[in-house]
């Protein structure tokens, strides 16, 4: 590879490479020098000079040489300071009296896009650390996180930063800016569970704990320390770490001997594996409410002293939302006195993060009065909405629903506990209704599976409804498999009672006047 | 077999089917035990069923019909219940008072002993507010998005359509005053019906600015929303303006529409959903029970773009736009409960008081007295107008945000996207609160939705009368 070096600024023509675009001629500079023109990015100034280096002068650190000692220096000046120890004379070196030339560099490497002299770039400088960084070597390697750098100065500012601010979110993600880590925070999916889960763990924990904040607030475990000391108030440490300690008090079994025997240190012991000192009512009051609420506690149960305690804490920790502080003492407190009074006090605004945002103060007294509900006892299709939906479903598919199923015929639970009671009053209602009560019996006997009063009935809805048993444990199947065409008496007298007549199109249709008039007269 | 609408036999009726047998000698209880046990799914949809049922006799004029079936509901609710049968009793109640309300002279007779206490309704404001994380959140929001809009200003001047929990305003001015350029000079002016509540307000305002060193200034209007003059509110040149409005504008949407009762899309909807009686009668009954109407698509009974018309809300939206705030953020009920027929609202006022007893079923427990209060007290109240009024009386009327945006917009406002702080704030508050589990606010759009395990509840959004 031939050499070119430009080393005047005087663009002969075997020292410049140019393309047929530009001139390598001395060309008067459009504009004056007092301010130096910048151009925008990417577009070189149509003038200036294409230099071409090549690598083996881009990548070299002294390109000034003394020509007495052979010394190198990356600068010229430095060079020049040298040059006058060796006492030569010297003399200053003029500036050239030609105007200065805007320069623009190509990079040497053919399939590099600044190798085209219209994606020059305008700084020697600049192309240096191009160069290396895009086609030379990486050779510097930051050692936390084994990154590797091939410009040193590139290196130097990673090793600033690196780790040395980091956030990292419970689902794992690393983040060096904070806002990012904030954002992501709000939204992230992980971080929900997290903090469902540790509702559960808080039905009894942090209730009435003014120590349990206080000691949560001491020397958090170091897992934690990256993601709870950079944003979160004391507080949702306590919530992150709640997880954590539960999940690592599961492993550890021989340490969960020391879990119900008493409001002890030794609990404490149990968290410390994490480096937790939590204070020992804070322990033990999580303890057993995680080892209850989570879903694993076996290796906690293997210690049968502990065992024992258990399940009276299931009941208790199920219905009373706090739970005393000493683990004995579950008692299945009915706080509910002390809420009117504390609700009417307390400001009970949460403390956001935001510095000036006093509409929140942070809770922990605050969950005195709050129940907590981890373990209802209703499974969550109790809820209305769920409930509604379910109808809404039932309805939709229930294309065949008749009327009469849709009354009363309301199909004894399936909780095979209730059979026997429901059988019971199955079989003294069938007894007495028709066999319109056929059909509303099978309601009653289908959810009961085989008692053997009502097998024949439950025979018999089977084939009036024509559905399996199974599908009729709920109400979907029974809605589902009321009989389409089934015209038992009751079913048209249902549908006459309900007719009424013309009303219906009107009712249904939307209300006209006749809703408003009293016109039932039967009812006066 | 049932011949006459008017015979009560119970045997005969197919209600009678319900355990309410009074001819079911020699059982311990009148009730089978799967009735009563707490796990009840069943019974659950066997109440969302004769509610539905019951309406639709109530919006028909089947009367006797109702009354049966409110006999029934009767014996399955219970205001100690779970969420659905609380939710249930009060709809109950609220059907029943709307069939009185057919004889005038009854229902004024029943309601005028009422005794109203302020002091309890201004108690069962609170507790909502502490119950339930949803002002709170409107509050973060609010104060967030006026303060963002405000950068800058040094005068301020916010109108808070009712100003009932001073946490709102508390908040802000501890933003206001840690914001870098120092705080404004702030007045605030608040408007409610019951004035110890702006007495209140105006004595722990003061003392906080007080203590914060922020010139502050608070003037009361005391006046229902419907009434409230403009020109009261003072409003002076050179100052910055803000609104906010947290659940009082669809107040403004009552009007007096007994004439308005022309057949709408909607109504030829369910005039074809329902069929006409003289057709096929049978059939149609067979094939639809009442849970099917409960399937009914949300909002096919109001066209996302009808509006119906409200002059009120109208001319009060212009004259706000003629004070030129800087920002007015609204929070309004996300459900649309403003059908203007009974059918078209008992839907989507089920599904979404469903959620908000879920709501406070999960977080109180049942035995609660203050749970209860809320429920009667608020819920049930805004059941019973949602119900049984109509007219100028009605005046839950809840519209989604598609709609209220409409409104606005045809008033001169434009949206503001609330910003991703606000978002944060509440979102944070949620998470940092273990008491308020399950609730969730989303960004859509540019308004804020509240939602309660993905039950869409309230919705917030900002406006500005410029471009």
């Amino acid at each position: 590879m031939g050499e070119l070096k430009t080393s005047s600024p005087m663009a002969s023509g075997e020292a410049s490479v140019s393309s047929s675009g530009y001139q390598t001629a001395a060309v008067p500079v459009a504009t004056l020098p007092p301010k130096k023109k910048r151009n925008l990015p990417g577009m070189p100034d149509p003038d200036a000079e294409v230099i071409a280096l090549s690598p083996k002068t881009l990548l070299a650190t002294n390109r000034f040489v003394c020509e007495i000692c052979n010394k190198g220096f990356q600068r010229d000046q430095n060079l020049q300071l040298h040059r006058r120890g060796h006492n030569l004379p010297w003399k200053l070196r003029q500036r050239t009296t030609k105007e200065v030339r805007k320069r623009v560099y190509v990079c040497p490497e053919p399939s590099c896009v600044h190798h085209n002299p219209a994606r020059a770039l305008g700084d020697l400088t600049g192309i240096k650390k191009h160069f290396c960084r895009k086609h030379g070597e990486k050779k510097w390697k930051c050692e936390r996180c084994s990154k590797k750098y091939a410009v040193q100065s590139d290196w130097k500012a990673h090793m600033k930063t690196c780790g040395t601010r980091e956030y990292k979110c419970d689902c794992g993600t690393l983040f060096s800016r904070r806002d990012s880590f904030i954002t992501h925070r709000a939204f992230c999916d992980a971080l929900a569970e997290e903090s469902a889960r540790s509702q559960t763990l808080a039905v009894s924990t942090d209730v009435n704990n003014p120590n349990a904040k206080v000691v949560v607030a001491s020397p958090p475990p170091p897992p934690l320390t990256p993601s709870t000391t950079v944003v979160s108030p004391a507080l949702s440490i306590q919530s992150s770490e709640l997880p954590e300690n539960a999940i690592g008090l599961s492993p550890q079994t021989p340490k969960t001997t020391c879990l119900t025997t008493s409001t002890t240190t030794a609990n404490t012991s149990c968290s410390s594996s994490n480096g937790n000192t939590t204070s020992t009512v804070f322990a033990s009051i999580f303890a057993p409410s995680s080892a209850v609420v989570t879903q694993p506690p076996p290796p906690q149960t293997s210690s049968a002293t502990s065992i024992s305690s258990f399940p009276n804490l299931i009941p208790t920790l199920g219905r009373s939302h706090r739970t005393s502080t000493s683990t004995t003492a579950l008692v299945p407190a009915v706080p509910i006195q002390l809420e009117p009074t504390s609700l009417s006090l307390s400001t009970s605004l949460y403390l956001s993060n935001n510095v000036g945002s006093s509409l929140f103060p942070t809770p922990p007294d605050h969950h005195d009065q709050h129940r907590h509900f981890a373990l209802s006892p209703q499974p969550p299709a109790m809820s209305a909405t769920a409930l509604l939906q379910k109808a809404a479903q039932m309805g939709a598919a229930a294309s065949n629903a008749s009327l009469l199923c849709s009354f009363g015929l309301t199909t004894s639970s399936a909780a095979t506990g209730k059979e026997h009671a429901a059988t019971n009053t199955a079989v003294h209602w069938n007894s007495q209704i028709k066999p319109e009560s056929g059909a509303s019996a099978t309601g009653l006997a289908l959810g009961l599976g085989e008692n053997s009063g009502l097998t024949d009935l439950v025979m018999r809805p089977s084939s009036l409804f024509g559905n399996q048993a199974p599908m009729t444990r709920d109400l979907l199947g029974l809605s589902i498999g009321g009989g389409g065409g089934e015209s038992t008496g009751g079913l048209s007298a249902l549908l006459n009672s309900f007719g009424g007549g013309g009303g219906f199109e009107s009712s249904y249709g939307g209300e006209g006047q006749p809703e408003r008039k009293p016109n039932g007269p039967a009812l006066l | 077999m049932i011949k006459d609408e008017g015979s009560s036999s119970a045997t005969s009726s197919p209600l009678a089917f319900f355990p309410a047998l009074p001819q079911s000698p020699g059982m311990g209880s009148p009730y089978p035990s799967w009735l009563l046990e707490p796990r009840s799914e069943e019974r659950g949809i066997s109440l969302l069923k004769v509610i539905m049922t019951c309406a639709g006799h109530v919006a028909s004029g089947n009367l006797e019909q109702a009354n049966i079936a409110l006999e029934h509901i009767s014996h399955l609710t219970s205001t100690d219940g779970d969420s659905i049968q609380r939710m249930a009793a009060y709809f109950a109640e609220a059907l029943a008072d709307r069939i009185v309300r057919s004889w005038p002279g009854l229902h004024k007779a029943l309601n005028s002993t009422k005794i109203v206490s302020v002091n309890e309704k201004i108690l069962v404001q609170r507790l909502f507010f502490e119950l339930c994380p949803f002002l709170k959140l409107a509050y973060v929001i609010t104060n967030q998005a006026i303060f963002e809009a405000m950068e800058g200003e040094k005068m301020i001047h916010i109108i808070d359509l009712n100003s009932s929990q001073p946490d709102q305003m508390i908040d802000l001015l501890h933003t206001l005053s840690a914001r870098p350029e120092g705080p404004p000079h702030l007045r605030i002016t608040g408007i409610h019906e019951h004035k110890e509540v702006l007495e209140q307000m105006a004595v722990r305002l003061t003392e906080e600015a007080e203590k914060l060193d922020i010139p502050f200034q608070f003037n009361p209007i005391v006046s229902k929303l419907g009434n409230l003059d403009l020109e009261s509110l003072r409003v002076k040149t050179g100052e910055a303006l803000a609104v906010s409005s947290v659940l009082q504008l669809h107040t403004l949407l009552a009007t007096d529409d007994d004439m308005q009762r022309t057949p709408s899309p909607s109504m030829s909807a369910h005039l074809q959903q329902f069929s006409l009686m003289n057709q096929r009668p049978l059939k149609d009954w067979l094939e639809k029970d009442p849970l099917s109407l409960l399937s009914m698509s949300p909002d096919s009974a109001l066209s996302p773009l009808s509006l119906s018309a409200s002059p009120k809300v109208g001319s009060f939206l212009s004259g706000l736009w003629k004070l030129s705030p800087k920002v007015m953020v609204i929070t309004e009920q996300e459900s649309n409960n403003n059908g203007s027929t009974l059918w078209e609202r008992i839907r989507p006022t089920l599904f979404y008081y469903g959620a908000l007893f879920d709501c406070l079923d999960s977080t109180v427990p049942r035995t609660t007295v203050e749970r209860q209060k809320i429920e009667k007290m608020l819920f049930g109240e805004e059941i019973k107008n949602i119900v049984a009024c109509d007219g100028l009386e009605r005046t839950e009327r809840h519209e989604k945000i598609e709609k209220w945006s409409l409104r606005l917009e045809v008033a001169g406002f434009f949206k503001v996207n609330l910003s991703y702080q606000g978002l944060m704030q509440a979102t944070r508050l949620l998470r940092q609160s273990h008491f308020f589990n399950g609730y969730k606010i989303k960004d859509e759009n540019g308004y804020s939705i509240i939602c309660w395990r993905d039950s869409p509840l309230f919705s917030v959004s900002a406006w500005r009368f410029r471009r």
